[in-house]
């Protein structure tokens, strides 16, 4: 589409004329009905004082129209009143003197209400775009808080300027070793004529004034200029314009201008660039440490196999399964590496989690399979327990990854064993009602005190009570959680306190299984 | 003692080491390969009664060792994994393997897959057509079973289950080789009904029925008849 700069002047004349003769004539429009109504009610009653009735379309006009066309309104009112009803009717002159006295103070007292109702309304939609602006805020801010890496905070100033300017926004965040990178939503793309601008404003952002309109070659102009032209860096703005040139693109490039000055003073307020390099820095360690953990478990678990695999040979061979003080050394290579693996298995767990996320593989499963796998792949590990299962036989199926969850409850268990007294008793349960399936372990343990019961399930957290004689990683919890929120369920810990055990629930959503249609008539 | 022979295919010394002690302590004849080249020469020269393989191999691909071991003949193979690849296990197991382990494993663990993927797989004239595990007989030329003496009263449909287990006796047997064999190709999806059937059998197989000791589930996998 071509513009053509003539035609735009003409089409922008004759909307500004339409855009201020149209409120007019519709207060006209209003005096006109109110007359009419007067007329026919006139034919009926002797209507005295009608002046008065030409009030409401005069405060009609001046709280939707605006001052101007409740002014012409009053006048309108107060002329229509002297043709219409005062004798001689059909005749704008006045002859009775109380008449001549009431039409210039109608005009009068109208044009004053007109102009106080406006100013109210004025205030009113003041003070609702002050409100939706301070609700605009309170949510940037919450976002902020929330905000995790640079790129939350930028997904959240994006929005930010987004719904303040009201049109559509791309925020390029300059990237750490030059060159930029834009924050957008998976719809959006960015055409690549506002990306060269965005990178040319980028390189003169020094000059105090670095802004520029740019044609996206598809009809639309493109405002790119930086965020804030101080020393702050918080990257750069792309802003479309739309169809629009000449003076309406002007009025917008104000009103950005202004919504900017007053997002910057709250981005400097907020500390926001700080806030910027620290998730920066922040996200570079993680994905550092992840990438550590993971090659380095990797590295630990290899030989793993070599140790536990031999360790049970040896504790077999002929010559050796004999000596009871042999295959006692045995079991005890066997639960180190147990642990052990464990251990590095929770690291990897860790490590998978935080850089790519949980993935379901979700099925159909019997709760009973989960329970009993997790019970026995820890054999030996409960093997000083007394061990209780409770579950019963009618269960709903559910609905869930069986692999993921038998590891959150096998990380619980595994809890439960470390965290008690050797010969006390775990129990595991399972219950169901109409909306769920709870899997629950209690054991008779140290319980849960203090801040345990709160940071339990923090990355890394270890109670101090157990931290110089318990050996764990501080992700066992974590990544139990992990593991059920992603499966939609729900997991807490309860205790009484110090030395009286700990309950912990899972809680999963249990829907309706498929009907076994098949079923009908083999089996019965 | 067994007089079998077995190829380990594992690029690990130490895995390789190990292996061949406890396997030869078990009275079996132990052939090496590094990787899967030599693996799939040794095994076409000199044919091992059991193959065991390990995933990790740096040459090739464990699924298309086992495709290129398959192509030519039946030898059980038993896969060396690692956790949480359920996924792959079942692929490996429909491509043809017999069964797995899971790294690390202790080898009391392993000696018993092996035992159990090199007993004669289908039922001969000859061959005892008894499966016993724990209580439960199968006789699988009368199509009778008993637990604890009594006679089973069992559905075709779970008769049918309990058969292909049975004859798979200690080896894990994937949902979908199952859905197969009993309720044809078109319904390979719906394991549900499985999962019932499953649940129904261990009412009548099974001491406690919530914790099963014959019928064992290979979570993500299939299900296993007793070890």
């Amino acid at each position: 589409m071509r513009h053509d700069p003539d035609q735009d002047g003409r089409t922008s004349l004759r909307q500004r004329l339409r855009n201020s003769l149209w409120p007019v004539l519709k207060s006209l429009v209003l005096v006109g009905v109110t007359t009419i109504g007067l007329l026919i009610l006139d034919q009926f009653f002797a209507l005295r004082h009608v002046t008065l009735v030409y009030l409401v379309p005069v405060v009609i006009a001046a709280t939707k129209l605006g001052i101007v066309p409740a002014v012409i309104a009053a006048i309108a009112g107060g002329g229509a009143s002297a043709f219409f009803f005062y004798p001689p009717i059909y005749s704008f002159l006045v002859q009775d003197p109380q008449h001549l006295i009431e039409l210039p103070l109608f005009v009068f007292v109208a044009i004053v209400t007109g102009h106080l109702a406006t100013n109210l309304k004025r205030q009113a939609d003041l003070a609702r775009r002050r409100e939706t602006e301070v609700q605009d805020l309170y949510a940037f801010s919450r976002q902020l808080a929330a905000a995790h890496t640079a790129n939350d905070i930028y997904t959240a100033i994006r929005q930010h300027l987004t719904s303040m300017i009201g049109r559509r926004t791309i925020l390029f965040e300059t990237a750490p070793r030059g060159g930029v990178g834009a924050t957008l939503s998976n719809e959006e793309r960015v055409p690549e004529r506002v990306k060269r601008e965005t990178e040319a404003v980028i390189g003169r952002r020094k000059d105090s004034r670095s802004d520029s309109v740019v044609d996206d070659g598809e009809g639309h102009l493109w405002l790119v200029r930086p965020v804030a032209g101080k020393a702050e860096d918080f990257g750069v703005l792309a802003i479309d314009l739309g169809q629009q040139a000449g003076a309406k693109a002007d009025a917008i490039r104000q009103r950005v201008d202004t919504v900017l000055d007053d997002a910057t003073t709250t981005l400097e307020h907020l500390d926001l660039g700080q806030a910027i390099s620290e998730a920066r820095v922040r996200s570079e360690t993680e994905a550092l440490r992840d990438a550590l953990i993971g090659s380095v478990s990797h590295q630990l678990r290899t030989p793993l196999v070599s140790i536990l695999g031999a360790a049970t040979v040896i504790s077999r061979a002929p010559g050796n399964s004999s000596d009871p003080r042999l295959a006692s050394l045995a079991d005890i290579l066997r639960d180190e590496v147990d642990r052990l693996n464990s251990d590095v298995q929770d690291l990897l767990d860790a490590a998978l989690i935080s850089s790519k996320g949980v993935r379901l593989e979700s099925e159909w499963v019997e709760p009973a399979d989960i329970v009993n796998t997790a019970i026995d792949r820890r054999q030996r590990l409960l093997a000083g327990h007394r061990v209780a299962l409770d579950i019963p036989s009618e269960l709903p199926f559910i609905y869930v990854d069986p692999i993921l969850l038998e590891q959150a409850l096998g990380q619980i268990v595994d809890n439960a064993a470390k965290y008690s007294q050797p010969g006390s008793a775990i129990q595991v349960a399972v219950r169901s009602d109409s909306t769920s399936v709870i899997l629950s372990v209690k054991d008779e343990g140290f319980g849960l005190v203090g801040e345990e019961s709160t940071r339990l399930w923090e990355r890394f957290f270890r109670g101090e009570r157990h931290a110089s004689n318990v050996s764990g990683s501080g992700l066992g919890l974590w990544i139990a959680k992990a593991f059920v929120t992603a499966n939609g369920g729900e997991i807490e810990a309860f205790s009484e306190g110090a030395g009286r055990g700990t309950i912990v629930s899972i809680r999963l959503p249990a829907s309706e299984a498929p009907k076994p249609d098949l079923m009908v008539g083999d089996d019965g | 003692m067994d007089s079998s022979s077995i190829l380990v295919i594992d690029d690990e010394l130490h895995i390789r080491q190990f292996l061949r002690a406890a396997f030869e302590f078990e009275g079996f004849a132990v052939q090496e390969a590094s990787d899967a080249e030599e693996g799939i020469r040794s095994a076409t020269l000199k044919p091992p009664d059991l193959i065991i393989l390990d995933l990790g191999l740096p040459d090739r691909d464990g699924s298309s060792v086992i495709q290129r071991l398959r192509s030519w003949s039946n030898i059980p193979i038993i896969v060396l994994t690692v956790r949480s690849r359920e996924r792959e296990k079942v692929r490996l197991l429909e491509l043809g393997a017999d069964d797995y382990v899971v790294k690390p494993f202790g080898i009391g663990e392993l000696i018993a897959r092996v035992r159990a993927a090199l007993r004669p797989r289908a039922v001969t004239p000859l061959g005892d057509p008894v499966v016993r595990v724990g209580r439960l007989e199968i006789n699988l030329a009368t199509r009778a079973g008993t637990f604890d003496g009594k006679r089973l009263v069992l559905g075709p449909k779970e008769y049918l289950v309990l058969q292909i287990l049975a004859q798979h006796a200690g080896r894990v047997v994937t949902r979908q080789q199952i859905m197969k064999q009993v309720w044809g190709g078109s319904h390979l999806d719906d394991t549900h009904y499985l999962r019932i059937v499953v649940r129904n059998l261990r009412k009548k197989i099974e001491v406690d029925p919530t914790r099963p000791r014959i019928l064992l589930t290979e979570l993500g996998v299939g299900y296993r008849l007793g070890t």
